[in-house]
């Protein structure tokens, strides 16, 4: 079993880093084998380009190594990971922009039939996980909006045509936790990823 | 009343429907008398990406960060903002999530006092909110999946501006399918809408 691991932070010491780390040592302790992409570390670019914007919708849609080679793995792999801080209660935008560059037709779905009848295409999927924090409080999160969640649950997991088991683990009101409250979370990280099967 | 409105347009091509919304927009703020600034994040190559020192001092005040001091101003001088994009992965483009993640920032769009845990609204200047956004999926499909993008906006973003802000959604679905005289047709009520801002 393979699983792909996003992580989009700017900062290498952060709480997402170690959450990331926590995921892996789980993932890889119940034998998964794992690929790590830390967008940030990559330079990843944070929005997708005028030239594949206009190349989207042709049979060649992506047009850099480093997208190709995610997408291969997208294809292929059992589970997709997302660790990400919540900020305006979404994804970060590189992580966005990561979703709009390499989840394109023929990889994440295919447009099909003189209707362009939108046929899912990520059916490897067995998983779809995202891991998040949030700077609110948890009855906040659920009032105001959880545009993260939505995205990735619903609007990827879509494309997995419901096979996909959709998990979500979540830390509310970040900056007022406790350092044991924060541990606690990292060990129920790597506990829930340690018991994919 | 003559308002000052800045608009935000995020796509890749001004020759795209989107690039002609944002003409039809200008155009209806203009006959208004409004007085208008444009802000095109492809165009200026606007970063997405939220740095490491920008979320180290995610804290901090607003003239720690003067690589975003023109962003901060334009923001504090509007009041009335008007978003024209099209919808991805059910929300904002990269290019703009990352424009809220970076520019709406602590001192100016929010405050967070000691020992809170939520933030206090801070861009009270902004009593108007208009998003015009293209959906290349039908209306249905994006019920399903739950607006996200919407909610990012209308609930969570416009909880930090004036307390009577108003936020509203124009939106054009299944762009790809539509025929020219319903396109045109949309143009037309952007124009004739943002007339009457």
């Amino acid at each position: 079993m393979h699983a792909t691991v996003l992580l989009a932070h700017p900062d290498p010491e952060s709480f997402a880093h170690a959450v990331a780390r926590r995921a892996v040592a789980g993932l890889e302790a119940a034998g998964w084998a794992v690929d790590l992409i830390d967008l940030y570390a990559l330079d990843y670019p944070g929005a997708i380009s005028p030239d594949e914007w206009h190349a989207y919708a042709t049979a060649e849609p992506i047009l850099d190594d480093t997208v190709r080679s995610h997408a291969d793995l997208v294809r292929r792999t059992d589970a997709l990971v997302f660790v990400y801080p919540t900020w305006w209660s979404s994804v970060p935008a590189v992580l966005k922009s990561w979703m709009e560059r390499t989840l394109v037709p023929g990889v994440a779905f295919a447009l099909e039939g003189p209707k362009n009848r939108l046929v899912p295409k990520l059916t490897n999927l067995k998983y779809v996980v995202g891991i998040t924090t949030y700077g609110s409080p948890w009855w906040y999160v659920k009032l105001v909006n959880d545009a993260g969640r939505r995205t990735i649950s619903r609007t990827v997991g879509l494309l997995a045509r419901g096979r996909a088991s959709r998990r979500w683990l979540a830390l509310h009101s970040l900056d007022s936790r406790s350092p044991e409250h924060r541990q606690k979370f990292l060990d129920r990280v790597e506990r829930e990823m340690a018991s994919l099967r | 009343m003559s308002r000052r409105v800045l608009v935000v347009f995020a796509h890749p091509s001004r020759d795209s429907l989107n690039g002609a919304v944002l003409d039809h927009a200008v155009n209806g703020l203009s006959r208004t008398g409004h007085d208008v600034r444009v802000r095109d994040l492809y165009a200026e190559n606007f970063s997405s990406r939220l740095t490491c020192d920008e979320k180290r001092g995610h804290l901090s005040a607003p003239d720690t960060k003067p690589q975003l001091a023109d962003d901060f101003a334009d923001l504090l001088w509007c009041d009335a903002i008007v978003l024209v994009h099209p919808t991805w992965w059910g929300g904002q483009p990269a290019i703009l999530k990352g424009w809220f993640d970076r520019v709406w920032a602590s001192g100016v769009a929010w405050n967070l006092p000691e020992g809170a845990s939520n933030i206090r609204p801070a861009l009270t200047n902004v009593r108007r909110i208009v998003t015009v956004a293209t959906h290349g999926s039908p209306w249905r499909v994006n019920a399903v999946q739950g607006v996200p993008g919407r909610r990012i906006v209308n609930r969570g973003m416009r909880a930090v501006c004036h307390p009577l802000c108003r936020a509203s959604w124009i939106a054009l679905y299944a762009v790809d399918r539509v025929s020219d005289s319903r396109r045109r047709r949309f143009l037309r009520r952007v124009e004739r809408r943002m007339a009457r801002l």
